[in-house]
């Protein structure tokens, strides 16, 4: 994968499909119908953002699973990025959530669902984080890393379905599995931002893997000649 | 069969070691029992105050608090004795481990609310809910054992780590969100209206499917949490 594509060209077509997302958002998408005006055009960042995010969560989970099975550290060093890029972009999120909020129902904070749902994989996926600064044994703390990466994303559907016992929310459901309930001209839009974004999730990971691979190397180097 | 009898042994060697002791029951009583008496100071903000549409929540939050302070201690005994080691090099399946621990902190949360829910139920609870016994008893019993069942994989990594009981809060708080939602608006709509195993089927069904979710996860990561 590493020879197929480079990496400055991985984050210039992330860069070229978001913005041509973005583009097609404003001057081909039409209108929204509501009141919502120009304020719903972030709908075109704020959905495949959402989506990136549950993706990164997606690979830690297969990560950890591959590393219980393996303890090999470069599937550590994937949970590690891939969360911490998740929980970037899970910010984001609820960043974006709340400006189309105070725009579409006059409030910046809402206990809907997903935002609940999100707000709380924030906290879930930071105490990941806490339980890696806690452990000073490198292989355990990959293993209590990935154990906790495991049942943390097994717990997102849970929480976003324990969500719905709260009263009804005011979030759209824009994507059913009934079909997309979109136009096709904003389907575009939407569909170029989410490859778009979902490029730049990969780039990222690539990149950070880098680092951590580096960090890994001069971590062991030091250790050898006895720093 | 052999795995039934070291499971039913090391059980037996938790409940003993706390019954002679009482120190982890007798502190989580106390503590059950002083948060009611907090949320009555604290949410008793007016005379007459009707405080039903809170019970479901008050009375889980107090529950999930006292199970961090047992679950601390169960495993905070067995290393301060270095009891574990002990416990690892015997032939026993770490599963069964698990299990028997899960059993213990079930039975000691149970001891704590045959305690704490006619308490709370004679300070804030004034609706008789005698007919829907049955029903709270299966929320009790279905949350209960989700929050056993996770607290104790949870408790198992968190000892094994440098900031211990500190540790625990900060990863068992969120996930166990889910299983208070269900379990919190459960025994609100039974302690405000009474329901009926129709009307709260839903929430059944997903404390249910929490618990076995979890068990099965718990059963498929366990020998990685306790380590070697």
């Amino acid at each position: 994968m590493k020879k197929l594509v480079s990496a400055p060209a991985l984050f210039a077509a992330a860069g070229v499909l978001l913005v041509t997302g973005l583009l097609l958002a404003f001057l081909y998408s039409p209108m929204d119908a509501s009141t919502m005006g120009y304020s719903q055009k972030i709908f075109y960042y704020h959905a495949p953002i959402a989506e990136t995010a549950l993706l990164a969560f997606g690979i830690s989970f297969v990560a950890a699973i591959l590393y219980l099975r393996s303890q090999n550290d470069k599937w550590d060093r994937l949970g590690v990025v891939s969360i911490r890029l998740g929980l970037v972009f899970s910010i984001l999120v609820m960043a974006t959530g709340m400006i189309w909020g105070k725009a579409a129902w006059g409030t910046w904070w809402d206990w809907e669902p997903r935002l609940t749902t999100f707000l709380l994989v924030c906290f879930l996926y930071t105490a990941y984080f806490v339980l890696r600064s806690v452990v000073d044994e490198e292989q355990r703390r990959a293993t209590f890393a990935a154990v906790f990466a495991i049942i943390a994303f097994i717990d997102v559907p849970i929480t976003f379905f324990a969500t719905r016992f709260l009263p009804a929310g005011m979030h759209p459901t824009v994507i059913t599995s009934s079909g997309t309930g979109m136009p096709g001209s904003m389907f575009v839009s939407f569909f170029i931002s989410m490859i778009g974004m979902t490029l730049l999730l990969v780039a990222l990971i690539r990149r950070d893997l880098g680092i951590e691979e580096l960090r890994d190397r001069v971590a062991d180097l030091k250790h050898s000649i006895g720093g | 069969m052999t795995g039934w009898r070291q499971f039913m042994a090391i059980l037996r060697k938790d409940l003993i070691r706390e019954l002679r002791t009482r120190e982890m029951i007798i502190s989580m009583i106390l503590f059950v029992l002083l948060a009611m008496v907090i949320f009555h100071y604290a949410f008793g903000v007016k005379e007459d105050v009707d405080l039903t549409y809170f019970t479901g929540g008050m009375l889980w939050v107090t529950f999930i608090f006292a199970m961090l302070l047992g679950l601390n201690r169960s495993f905070a005994q067995e290393q301060d004795e270095r009891c574990l080691d002990g416990l690892l090099l015997c032939p026993v399946d770490r599963v069964t481990i698990f299990f028997a621990k899960t059993a213990g902190n079930l039975i000691f949360l149970l001891i704590i609310q045959v305690v704490a829910v006619p308490v709370f139920t004679l300070f804030f609870v004034h609706r008789g809910y005698g007919s829907d016994i049955v029903l709270f008893v299966v929320v009790l019993l279905l949350a209960d054992v989700g929050i056993c069942a996770l607290g104790t994989l949870l408790a198992t990594i968190s000892m094994n780590t440098r900031s211990r009981d500190l540790l625990l809060p900060i990863i068992f708080l969120p996930l166990i969100v889910p299983l208070l939602i269900a379990a919190t608006a459960a025994t609100t709509t039974i302690f405000a209206t009474g329901a009926s195993f129709g009307v709260l089927g839903t929430r059944l069904l997903f404390l249910l499917g929490f618990d076995a979710v979890f068990m099965v996860a718990a059963y498929g990561t366990y020998d990685f949490a306790i380590g070697e």
